[in-house]
């Protein structure tokens, strides 16, 4: 038998082979979700410990359901814009995680569903487990959309070897110190070029634990008007701005992008650091003794940012068994059982009061954090953001960092802003009115 | 003079047997045209769903209201009308024509000054040619980081070097005035090596008889550079251009990691504009008609750069 292969019979069997494989894959692409039945959840993962939190959560949901657990893990800084996509072409998961600060942002363009009737039909679950500031959070409108996984104050760091080096007396464990005592340790703490009193992000994120302690907010009590312009919030960035450009008490900034407070403490030349006690897993790599405080206290006390994520359940959820196994896989997800997974692997404070007690030191104060969310130690305030918090947000990181390099005065950055702020204000109730409208 | 009949009777032609003819085939429907057809076909497919559908997709949503999540509703041109009183979107287009402008010359002066040397039978170009290409070949996120490194304002190696020469180098990616030329000197080092090799390409292709024409006539080296070398280069050099400008005209992932389009709005790109625009502020229209106007003018640099190449450019047939 001839095997001679001529040229155009050759082509048409590649152009066969060709269309074969691109059929196959179409059909293969178009059944490559995730099976029946398969409880699905999306997360940010950005890194191997982080992934190991998220695989035992997965087999604790396989354990407590017995279904199929499947996660959809991104690092953090693609998990929104992965969001976004997957729940415009309704392949979301069937309970996806949410920063804080974004459930109103989602809340308000029907992104997601509110709980609040599949709360009342459950008679096994309850809300008074979470703490206030995390039901707070996750709510939208006087609707619950989320359930809070973490919640937790802004706290301060502070490097114990430093201290004791300097001969400088330990600051009190419950007690917060004062703005003034605060700048004063900061100064004395400070050698230019080798050593600094205080680190923290050149942005809004860090900012606002100051107004709030100072009496102030970004915004007004309805959200219509910026009121960084007010005496209070001013005070307060004047302060924080000081501590950079005139007191020079912080590592030079190097670049605003990847300027880092946890990687300046870290380098132990460094007393203090603003943050959060998500950070306590990473802080523990350092190679010096520290400890944590609470925020120091302004006129208002010390009322620092108190931020958490939680999930939620995507509207594309169908009704009937599909919004089941949702509203299912959410309570396990938020049980008691998987925050104990979630705290004892030290990635933050869990959202329920029952699991706090495997969020454990070090450092020793770390107690401090829950007596905070009690109200039982100093205070915390829940980041009030608006349902365009992006655009807020891009808009003073504009032009704020630029005084952290004394490039712009703080009035003059202010009194740049604030009209433009005024008018995302006013768009954001414009949203809020749309919303309810919307849900008749 | 008469005429004879054979001159003046009518000339009758003899009709002859032929098989009737079908229409001849449209060039279209050859069997040259229908192979050539086949082979554009993937490549014809994968331009109308990822280039041409989208858009025009984009021009349907720049009439919309879209937050992504809720039905769009018709916005007309309104969207179009924002433009006009948006800073920002004025700014993010003064940036990158800032951008293109300074970028693109010294880009080309850059390959054409390494393309060369490179030219003039270095031992192992090979060597040399691959090197210079690596920039080019590295993933921008990559470089972006290296050089976020080397703009640090204290102890980075760019103001280490200005410092021999009793230089005190500027904080280059926080500075109003220093962030966009930081940028761009990273970018013309990104990329010179694209239009290198292309250059030493078009080098390449000139004949050496006329170097050697010229040598008889007893032209200088500049006047050769200028009368045989440029305009025999001058079809790769409007390749080079027309693709920079383009390419200036999306930058992006370089601002996006190096200065987050700071500070203050010194280096936001129109594409990081239009980015933050449709996925971080979630509004749809206003980002396609943004991205309309910077298609427009794309088309409209690249039509000008066209028709000004019929004058300029000389190609060898």
């Amino acid at each position: 038998m001839s095997t001679n292969l001529s040229r155009r019979r050759f082509l048409g069997m590649t152009g066969f082979a060709g269309l074969g494989v691109a059929a196959a894959g179409a059909v293969s692409g178009c059944s490559s979700g995730p099976p029946a039945g398969a409880a699905t959840w999306s997360m940010w993962s950005s890194s191997a410990a982080e992934k190991k939190v998220w695989d035992d959560f997965g087999k604790y949901v396989e354990q407590q359901l017995k279904v199929k657990s499947i996660a959809s893990l991104t690092p953090s800084t693609g998990y929104p814009t992965k969001l976004d996509l997957q729940l415009v072409s309704g392949t979301a998961s069937l309970v996806t995680a949410l920063n804080g600060t974004l459930i109103p942002t989602y809340a308000a363009r029907g992104a997601h569903r509110p709980l609040d009737d599949l709360i009342a039909a459950d008679p096994d679950f309850s809300l008074d487990d979470f703490y206030e500031t995390s039901r707070r959070i996750g709510s939208f409108n006087g609707k619950t959309y989320a359930i809070g996984f973490d919640v937790a104050p802004t706290v301060m760091y502070y490097n114990k070897d430093l201290l004791k080096k300097q001969g400088i007396p330990l600051p009190s464990r419950t007690e917060p110190m004062s703005w003034a005592t605060f700048r004063d340790l900061c100064k004395q703490l400070t050698k230019p070029g080798q050593q600094y009193g205080f680190t923290c992000a050149p942005a809004i994120d860090d900012l606002v634990s100051w107004i709030y302690c100072a009496g102030g907010n970004v915004m007004s009590d309805d959200a219509g008007r910026s009121t960084l312009g007010d005496p209070e919030a001013m005070e307060a960035l004047q302060y924080v701005i000081d501590l950079f450009v005139k007191d020079q008490v912080t590592p030079p900034i190097k670049n605003l992008v990847t300027e880092s407070s946890l990687s300046n403490f870290l380098q132990g030349n460094v007393a203090f650091m603003q943050n959060g006690p998500w950070q306590v897993v990473n802080a523990r790599k350092a190679k010096f003794d520290w400890d944590i405080i609470p925020f120091p206290a302004g006129a208002a006390g010390s009322k620092p940012r108190v931020s958490g994520s939680s999930f939620a359940i995507p509207s594309g959820v169908r009704e009937g068994a599909e919004l089941d196994l949702a509203w299912k896989l959410m309570k396990t997800l938020t049980s008691t059982g998987a925050l104990d997974i979630y705290a004892k692997a030290g990635r933050n404070n869990p959202a329920r009061l029952s699991a706090g007690s495997a969020f454990q030191p070090p450092p020793d104060n770390l107690g401090i954090v829950q007596e905070i969310l009690a109200g039982k130690l100093a205070g915390g305030h829940a980041f009030d953001v608006t349902t365009n918090w992006n655009q807020v947000k891009q808009l003073l990181g504009q032009d704020l960092p630029r005084t952290f390099l004394g490039q712009v005065s703080v009035p003059d950055a202010i009194n740049g802003l604030t009209p433009r702020l005024d008018i995302l204000m006013r768009q954001h109730l414009d949203t809020v009115r749309q919303a309810t409208a919307r849900k008749g | 003079m008469a005429l004879s009949t054979a001159d003046t009777a009518p000339s009758v032609s003899t009709p002859t047997p032929t098989r009737p003819t079908s229409p001849p085939t449209p060039r279209w429907r050859s069997r040259e045209a229908l192979t050539a057809w086949l082979f554009i076909l993937p490549s014809l497919i994968g331009f109308l769903i990822f280039t041409a559908g989208p858009v025009v997709a984009a021009g349907v949503i720049s009439l919309l209201n879209w937050n992504l999540f809720s039905a769009p509703t018709w916005a007309g041109l309104h969207n179009f009308a924002r433009l006009g009183p948006d800073p920002t979107f004025w700014s993010a287009l003064g940036n990158t024509a800032y951008f293109t402008l300074v970028s693109v010359p010294l880009t080309i002066v850059v390959s054409l000054a390494l393309a060369l040397p490179l030219n003039q039978g270095v031992r192992r170009v090979a060597v040399f040619r691959s090197l210079l290409l690596l920039p080019y070949a590295t993933i921008t996120v990559a470089v972006a980081f290296v050089w976020i490194w080397l703009y640090i304002p204290h102890d980075g190696l760019v103001n280490a070097v200005l410092g021999w020469f009793g230089i005190h180098g500027p904080a280059w990616l926080i500075s109003d005035g220093w962030a966009m030329p930081a940028l761009i000197l990273m970018s013309v080092w990104k990329s010179f090596g694209f239009g290198m090799v292309v250059f030493l390409a078009g080098l390449q292709a000139i004949p050496q008889q006329l170097y050697e024409a010229g040598r008889v006539d007893g032209t200088s080296p500049w006047n050769s550079f200028r009368h045989i070398t440029l305009p025999m280069l001058s079809p790769a050099l409007f390749f080079v251009i027309v693709t920079s400008v383009i390419g200036s005209f999306q930058v992006f992932d370089q601002a996006l990691i190096m200065t987050n389009g700071g500070p203050g709005t010194r280096t936001t790109t129109l594409v990081m504009y239009i980015y933050r625009t449709g996925f971080e502020n979630y509004d749809q229209g206003y980002a396609a008609a943004q991205s309309l106007v910077l298609f427009a003018f794309i088309v409209m640099i690249t039509a000008g750069q066209f028709l000004f190449q019929r004058k300029l450019v000389h190609y060898d047939n």
